[in-house]
């Protein structure tokens, strides 16, 4: 009973933190790059104007909460989206395919786990830099490398749950009984397996769906993730433990962005959970 | 048995080599070399510089004597620090970086373990809400934030501990706690979900019905199947710990492989970011072959199945 209450409570959160994200431009709220000398570091006032503060620029941190949960956001669906579109196809196959197949894909994963991927991506993204202007060409800016990234780092697990549900599904009788008349390959795959695969998959997302936000956060505080002006909670929060010293209390510069993203992992936590069982 | 460990090994070694190559090949392949910064150089500087760094051979040559150094742990000379090699500033850093991850990997265990059997017992019914309160909530928390906060209360706030700094134990201290705690939820989630399992079985309860002395039944038959999952999490743990590293050290200004990593990677160093990819894949690779190992000691059933 207290289970389901915190479920419910975290799904109506999500959903807020989503509906008043995708509406910020029309909010009416400060502009989140507009730097006010005279406002710098203002504690949250809560009720009157600055509601959240605002940061060693005189930025409103509301504004900038709200924008950076549209990158935070949108990162941690997108690079979950790529991480699948990725493993989904790459487990599928090796389950549905099996042996020899299913073995080499197989062993192929477990060498990539055996390497620092976090480690690789970053060497990648830093090697990429130098491509900007091409990239910048065909439409590639640092979020979709961002992206890609993110795909490259969590398309593991993903394949896994995949190819597990594919063995799975290959031997109930329904798929039995569609091979023996003779249907294979991606028509199968595509009308009985794929279908069949879903809660899984669903499960998977939400479970995924974290840990991307989270590794958004890790590369936006060592440097290497958005881009200024754009803002993340990853990058603000790092803002704020740069401003932080012994001297000026600030701690509100990092304990709201780290606040919000922490509830908003648990909301998801908590999703994914009550989704498994 | 060390049949298994010499195919192991070997993988670990082809693996090496492989991040090595590919690494070196994205390194090659940029352009934009770490010399054409603010200032452009005049022609003769730049073939100067080129041959000094030997960039001015064909490829593969260029890979073979790469290839040739890697056996030999040289990784050529830093592009950022002047006169510096890599391997120097690797064999400086390494140490920081083993005693960092090596003294959080086992805080992390002397706090997980413990934490996981207390919420497993049922005699702790609060204790076990509080763990696992506490482990879901570490877990979500990103860990310079957890740093953050530590820092403000036992620095800034208590003024126990140095916030940032190397050199004395008390500058570890704090970087240990951070990287540790995440580590420590997530042992201790494993060694409740395992012990609540096996507490249920029937070995367990024909012990408990033979009046064995409960430290002997923790010993016999409640730890040694409850710890395969945390050894299994080594490897995992290892990878975690690299990857909290690179933002721990930043944290608290520890000049370890992290630290330079990280500033490699933003100012285009590539021969040290190169070093530390090969140095930190040869890492993860023993750690996790090491855990394979003690698994298959640990638990016989791991050996016959591979």
């Amino acid at each position: 009973m207290k289970i389901k209450w915190l479920t419910r409570t975290a799904w109506v959160f999500l959903a807020l933190l989503a509906v008043l994200s995708l509406i910020a431009p029309w909010l009416p709220i400060a502009d989140y790059r507009a730097m006010d000398p005279d406002a710098r570091l203002v504690a949250p006032q809560w009720t009157t104007a600055p509601m959240l503060g605002t940061d060693a620029q005189g930025r409103d941190m509301l504004a900038r909460l709200l924008w950076g949960a549209r990158i935070s956001l949108f990162v941690g669906l997108f690079g979950t989206i790529v991480a699948m579109l990725v493993g989904v196809p790459y487990g599928a196959f090796a389950g549905y395919r099996g042996g020899r197949w299913d073995r080499t894909l197989m062993r192929l994963a477990d060498a990539l786990e055996s390497i620092p991927m976090v480690v690789f991506v970053l060497f990648l993204m830093s090697i990429l830099q130098e491509y900007r202007a091409e990239l910048a060409f065909v439409g590639f800016g640092r979020l979709q490398l961002f992206l890609v990234a993110i795909g490259l780092l969590f398309w593991l697990p993903t394949a896994r749950v995949a190819r597990a549900e594919a063995l799975r599904i290959r031997q109930l009788p329904y798929v039995m009984a569609a091979r023996s008349a003779g249907m294979r390959g991606w028509p199968l795959l595509r009308s009985h397996i794929l279908p069949n695969m879903m809660p899984a998959l669903r499960v998977m997302l939400l479970l995924t769906l974290p840990r991307v936000i989270l590794m958004e956060a890790f590369l936006s505080f060592l440097g290497l993730g958005v881009e200024p002006p754009a803002v993340s909670w990853g990058g603000l929060a790092s803002d704020g433990l740069a401003a932080m010293n012994p001297l000026v209390g600030s701690a509100w510069l990092m304990l709201l962005p780290s606040g919000v993203l922490a509830l908003t992992l648990l909301a998801l936590q908590r999703v994914g959970a009550s989704a498994k069982n | 048995m060390s049949k298994r460990f010499a195919k192991r090994l070997l993988s670990l070694l082809i693996s090496i080599l492989l991040v090595h190559a590919v690494a070196f090949m994205m390194v090659r392949s940029t352009r934009g070399g770490p010399f054409d910064e603010e200032r452009s150089l005049s022609p003769q500087v730049r073939v100067a510089l080129e041959q000094r760094y030997g960039l001015d051979d064909p490829l593969a040559v260029q890979y073979l004597r790469a290839v040739g150094g890697l056996l030999r742990g040289d990784f050529g000379p830093s592009l950022r620090y002047r006169d510096t090699q890599v391997s120097e500033l690797l064999a400086d850093a390494l140490p920081i970086s083993l005693a960092l991850g090596g003294g959080a990997l086992l805080l992390a265990l002397l706090i997980g373990i413990p934490a996981g059997l207390l919420s497993a017992s049922k005699r702790h019914p609060l204790g076990a809400g509080i763990a696992a309160t506490c482990s879901t909530l570490l877990l979500a928390i990103p860990n310079f934030v957890i740093a953050g906060v530590v820092v403000a209360l036992f620095s800034f706030r208590l003024g126990w501990l140095p916030p940032a700094g190397f050199g004395q134990l008390r500058h570890l201290l704090l970087p240990w706690l951070c990287l540790a705690l995440p580590l420590a939820a997530q042992i201790a989630l494993l060694v409740r979900a395992r012990t609540t399992e096996t507490l249920q079985g029937a070995a367990v309860r024909s012990a408990v019905a033979q009046g064995l002395a409960p430290a002997v039944l923790l010993k016999r038959y409640v730890l040694r199947p409850s710890l395969t999952p945390v050894l299994a999490f080594l490897g995992p743990a290892t990878a975690a710990l690299l990857t909290g590293s690179l933002v721990i050290e930043q944290v608290f200004a520890l000049p370890g492989l992290g630290t330079f990593f990280v500033q490699a990677a933003l100012a285009r160093d590539y021969t040290l970011a190169l070093g530390v990819t090969v140095v930190y894949t040869a890492l993860l690779g023993s750690c996790t072959l090491i855990a394979d190992l003690l698994m298959a000691k640990l638990d016989p059933r791991v050996e016959a199945l591979s």
